[in-house]
């Protein structure tokens, strides 16, 4: 049985990497410590496989045809995209992927009711990945990734409680259907608060982010599915806080537990708050939870 | 409370092609900047969706329906992607298009 070796909720927010040398040293020291924390905490799970749930942000597909969630299944992962690059200003990056997880995960979701489209070449790949695979060195690690890529702007939404659904049954996927001894880390890539596009591009929502960050740390998941909906984080940045819901679909997998947050960081050049969790899995620390009927 | 402008958007307008396919196609990039005109012509635009861009009036796409991640793209591809100097024209251009005020007013 496969096992979950640890999880995390983290921004991707691309103004961070392209004017990270002129922000503040104390917004610098909280960004570089939360990426320094989840790359040291990832390689020390020591797991088989990365999967990362973030927002495609129609990067993808046409709006006309937009899939819920975009699993990819190739054996290797490149960025940026060619018109992204400037925009971020992060370097290129290779990761190995890994076709038979991606597999697994593609069948495994359907099976268990779960609509989940699949791509067998090449993803285009933004902020989304590119942000946490350079910030977190995550290429330097050797460990395949597999993308998810998810619909969190285009309406209709997966909102929490489906994309709770998800993860839980994506925990069932790693217990029952990956290989024996598979060890498994999680993340969420996507948040804080952030208007992309919209007239509050400027507006960050600082109460909000410090709101969900004690949220997500407190493994309090009534809560999180109850407070956490489309309408309060659309009120703190339409279009763009909704990617939150990624951070829910690890929430789902991992059941409650408490995290850890590296501090909140606030910059208006980066037009998006910034602050990570990183979920502490001790059985002591997470309830039981429900089983998904495969 | 705040109304979602996710909500209001209009899928089927012909301005999301458009910008999808600048994304993804570094050769109509090169074209658009040469001959937007031409460009447009090759989408179904509705005369009203068309004069919007051409009047870099983000209200009014937004207003007809535009998806506003897309409108955020659109203005990176008019006014430049680079993340310290195009990417912040676009920004403070298109707050200012969609508020009628100009970044420090």
């Amino acid at each position: 049985m496969g096992e979950i070796v640890f999880a995390a909720g983290i921004p991707h927010l691309p103004a961070m990497v392209g004017l990270y040398d002129r922000a503040p040293p104390d917004v610098q020291a909280i960004v570089h410590n939360s990426f320094e924390a989840l790359h040291a905490e990832i390689k020390a799970a020591r797991p088989d496989v990365i999967i990362v749930f973030a927002n495609d942000h129609l990067a993808n597909s046409r709006i006309r045809g937009y899939p819920d969630f975009l699993i990819g299944m190739a054996d290797e992962h490149r960025g940026p995209h060619e018109w992204f690059k400037p925009w971020i200003g992060c370097r290129d990056y290779a990761i190995k992927g890994d076709r038979n997880v991606a597999a697994t995960l593609f069948r495994g979701m359907i099976r268990r009711g779960i609509r989940l489209f699949a791509e067998p070449g090449a993803l285009k790949f933004d902020d989304n990945i590119s942000v946490p695979v350079t910030m977190g060195n995550l290429d330097s690690l050797g460990i395949p990734l597999v993308p998810v890529l998810q619909n969190c702007i285009v309406p209709p939404i997966p909102e929490q409680q489906r994309c709770y659904e998800v993860g839980q049954a994506l925990a069932d996927i790693i217990e029952i259907d990956l290989a024996p001894d598979m060890r498994v880390a999680l993340i969420g890539s996507g948040g804080l608060s952030h208007e992309p596009g919209g007239s509050r591009y400027y507006v960050i929502d600082e109460a909000f982010d410090r709101w969900f960050l004690d949220l997500a740390a407190s493994g309090d998941h009534d809560r999180v599915l109850k407070e956490l909906t489309f309408e309060r984080m659309e009120a703190s940045g339409s279009g763009g806080t909704v990617e939150l819901f990624s951070w829910v679909v690890i929430m789902g997998a991992t059941g409650p537990c408490k995290g850890r947050s590296f501090g909140y960081a606030i910059h208006r050049d980066f037009r998006c708050g910034f602050g990570a969790v990183i979920w502490d899995l001790e059985p002591q620390t997470a309830q039981p939870r429900e089983q998904v009927p495969a | 409370m705040t109304t979602s402008r996710l909500k209001s958007y209009d899928p089927s307008l012909a301005v999301h092609d458009l910008v999808q396919d600048l994304k993804w196609d570094p050769d109509l990039r090169e074209a658009f900047a040469r001959d937007e005109a031409g460009v447009l012509d090759r989408y179904p635009l509705q005369g009203a969706e068309r004069l919007a861009i051409e009047k870099r009036d983000f209200k009014a796409l937004y207003d007809m329906g535009m998806h506003p991640y897309l409108g955020g793209q659109l203005s990176r591809l008019i006014w430049g992607n680079d993340a310290g100097g195009g990417a912040i024209l676009a920004v403070n251009n298109l707050v200012a298009s969609l508020t009628g005020k100009r970044q420090g007013e």
